[in-house]
């Protein structure tokens, strides 16, 4: 093409947006042939060569199917913790990243996939008031209806989810947040009320994700208990869930969602019904809870009413936007950083200045506070120097060389969606 | 160009066009629609036809309802009264995306483009042809892979019929305008249109690429032999290339017919040139402005018309405005 031709040598087609380069549009259609291998050449150099992707993916995959045979069981919770988080993160991604819209309710569905797990696998006990009920189901089917139990508390919200836009489903959801926290504490023979319930521990055809049973199972040497057991589901589950929003994405309802956060306007036109797309993106982001809250049960062993709350919702937020929105793996990215610092806070809080340790008196922030401090910090920072998170940074441009040109600046505050130039 | 009418010709047929078939192109019939935006008259009672695989244009000066018309059609606006007639059905009670799915493709004045690249915008749309779902394309079905492997590849062809083959796997932010308007365009063709509805295709291009685009839009209704209905204010190119002319001002129908025609209407003259004060007949000279005039460059053609001609006796609101359709809004509700 030969206006791109033009701009080659020019220093700024970055992948920014905004190069509506009026002085460039010369040409006629006509393609010129003999240029397009340059052309060619300049854009695959946009992204790291295959083979050292394949490289990086590979040495990054044995890592961590390796770490448990290193690390305390302190770094497998956590890790696990991450896991769950990076679940939840993919999903609150498809919805508030590629689609657009807000939702302040994820941690509802992370509650009804955990307890969803709880009542489906639990064997019913107690009498009279402490009663608890249960299905008594195999914790393998019932982990998966968790997720279909979610999926299902996403539909029936699918009236709303469906026809309310970007911040006003953010609203909207917002009383999801609430509304489940009521029910949790006020149906204790579901969920055990203020105190909670005790997990049923994973287990497929006798072979269980404890500490027994069986019992003294060791891998090289080293003794595999129930985290390092449950360290291989948590990936296996991220693999699903990160290659399924993969696929997605790249896939027809990807672009149609793509679309329908850049122009509902021109996506209806395309064909794109809308209502359906924006509650089926709902939907899946709530089936994607669900199974980071199921996997979260499992590894807490015990799930309370306290820890899905608002604040948790914000968690997930401040993920995808650390992370990088619509970005897969900057979802993932964010989900780690945003998991691990409360944990690492807590373990180092005694080494750390102005830190101190929970159950202890001391003047300083606790762990959990200063996590938060720290992770707003980071909003902050990567919304005015990354406007496309962590995501972005990898896949910015490396410096041309050669060509001499100072690199244009860019400028901050300005965000990676296109400007809104659209009236219909 | 060597990508001409060639590849697009037996791949239209081929492509899967599920409600098209062997059935000829439907007319579009507008009839006696009125768009009302509280109190806001936008189209009055507007009837017009666009005949079966034809090249329809609709013009006026600013703010005479072409947009709106145009959404109506798509079904971005609902309408007061009056319908729309397209294959047996009423556009006017059909949501956006139904209107799509008969096989009605449009473009956008300004450029609607999503993120990503070329291909992908073109893929978005091929989706009302496509069928893959959540959990299809969560699995790769192989259908699924089939399905987007055999879209992709006409949605290559369409790149190459309109110039975009080499841009084709590039992110669509870092094209140049006159590109980005074209994958617009293409985008629209992606959807196997009957009825491509082109909202000022050639706005803000240079001369060049104006002609090429003129040429295009030609190629497609002789290729593929759909009707095209087209809002532009480059008068040059509509008399060059429409087989037929509708032209509104203020919402109102005020001449139809075909672009000789059109060019010598006293209405459309005075719609554009604004009516003297007095009726004198010097100003009947200036009757072939609109078409020959205008050529050189699109919406200024019409202004600069004005202000040599009848200047500031222009009080009664006929003037064309070079403003924006706010400001028309405004002008039109006193």
């Amino acid at each position: 093409m030969s206006d791109t031709r033009d701009t080659t040598g020019s220093p700024d087609t970055t992948d920014t947006v905004d190069t509506t380069g009026t002085v460039d549009t010369v040409a006629a259609p006509a393609p010129a042939p003999a240029d397009s291998p340059p052309v060619q050449a300049r854009w695959s150099g946009r992204r790291a060569p295959r083979g050292r992707r394949a490289a990086t993916l590979t040495a990054g995959v044995v890592l961590l199917l390796a770490l448990p045979f290193y690390v305390t069981s302190f770094w497998l919770q956590t890790g696990l913790f991450a896991m769950a988080a990076v679940i939840g993160a993919i999903g609150l991604n498809l919805l508030s990243g590629t689609t657009g819209q807000l939702s302040l309710g994820h941690a509802f569905f992370l509650a009804v996939g955990a307890y969803g797990y709880v009542w489906l696998a639990a064997e019913p006990s107690g009498t009279g008031a402490g009663s608890l009920y249960g299905l008594g189901l195999p914790p393998v089917l019932a982990f998966v209806l968790a997720i279909v139990l979610a999926g299902a508390a996403g539909g029936l919200f699918s009236p709303i989810s469906g026809r309310l836009r970007g911040m006003y489903l953010g609203i909207a959801t917002l009383a999801l947040v609430f509304l489940g926290h009521h029910m949790m504490l006020n149906a204790p023979h579901v969920t055990g009320g203020f105190n909670g319930r005790s997990v049923p521990p994973l287990d497929i055809f006798g072979f269980s994700f404890t500490d027994t049973s069986p019992d003294g199972l060791a891998v090289l040497g080293v003794p595999f208990g129930g985290l390092e057991r449950l360290w291989y589901v948590g990936l296996a589950l991220v693999a699903v869930a990160w290659l399924a929003a993969r696929n997605i994405l790249r896939g027809r309802p990807g672009r149609a969602l793509g679309a329908v956060r850049d122009s509902e306007v021109a996506a209806a036109v395309m064909g794109v019904h809308l209502t359906r797309y924006r509650a089926s993106a709902f939907i899946v982001s709530s089936m994607y809870a669900g199974a980071a809250g199921a996997l979260l049960a499992l590894v807490f062993k015990r799930v309370v009413p306290d820890h899905f709350g608002l604040l948790l919702s914000i968690d997930y937020l401040a993920m995808i936007v650390i992370g990088g929105l619509g970005s897969v793996g900057g979802a993932a990215c964010g989900a780690v950083f945003v998991a691990l610092i409360p944990h690492l806070l807590t373990k180092y809080a005694d080494d750390l200045p102005l830190l101190t340790a929970p159950g202890t008196t001391g003047s300083g922030v606790s762990p959990g506070d200063a996590a938060r401090y720290l992770y707003g910090t980071a909003i902050v920072l990567v919304l005015i120097f990354a406007p496309g998170g962590l995501a972005g940074l990898a896949h910015r441009r490396p410096r041309r060389k050669g060509d001499g040109s100072p690199r244009t600046r860019r400028f901050p505050l300005r965000t990676r969606t296109a400007p809104k130039e659209h009236t219909p | 160009m060597s990508i001409g009418t060639t590849p697009t010709t037996p791949e239209a047929a081929t492509a899967p066009r599920p409600d098209s078939g062997p059935d000829p192109v439907p007319a579009l019939t507008v009839e006696n629609l009125t768009v009302r935006f509280s109190g806001l008259v936008a189209l009055d009672d507007l009837s017009f036809t666009v005949a079966p695989g034809t090249i329809h244009a609709l013009i006026g000066p600013n703010g005479a309802g072409k947009s709106t018309c145009f959404n109506v059609i798509s079904g971005v606006y609902r309408a007061t009264t009056g319908a729309v007639r397209y294959a047996d059905k009423d556009l006017t009670r059909l949501a956006p995306h139904r209107i799509a799915q008969l096989g009605v493709a449009r473009t956008f004045q300004n450029i609607v483009l999503t993120h990503g690249t070329v291909a992908d915008n073109l893929m978005l749309g091929r989706h009302r042809l496509t069928r893959a779902g959540f959990t299809a394309s969560a699995l790769r079905l192989p259908h699924t892979v089939r399905e987007q492997r055999r879209h992709r590849e006409r949605a290559a062809e369409i790149a190459d019929f309109l110039g975009l083959g080499p841009a084709f796997d590039k992110p669509v932010g870092g094209l140049a305008y006159g590109d980005r308007k074209r994958v617009e365009m293409a985008r629209a063709l992606c959807m196997e249109p009957r009825l491509l509805l082109l909202d000022e295709p050639v706005a803000g291009m240079h001369p060049t690429e104006r002609s090429a685009m003129a040429e295009t839009i030609a190629r497609v209704r002789d290729a593929l032999n759909i009707s095209i209905l087209i809002v532009e204010h480059d008068m040059g190119l509509i008399m060059r290339i429409a087989d037929s002319v509708t032209v509104l001002d203020f919402g109102r129908l005020i001449a139809d017919g075909p672009p000789e025609r059109i060019q010598n209407d006293p209405a459309v003259i005075s719609a554009y040139l604004g009516t003297p004060v007095q009726d004198t007949e010097p100003e009947a000279e200036a009757e072939p402005e609109p078409g020959t005039a205008a050529d050189p460059d699109t919406d200024t053609g019409a202004g600069t018309g004005t202000g040599t001609g009848t200047g500031t006796d222009t009080a009664e609101g006929t003037a064309p405005d070079t403003a924006q359709d706010t400001e028309r809004d405004s002008e039109e509700a006193s």
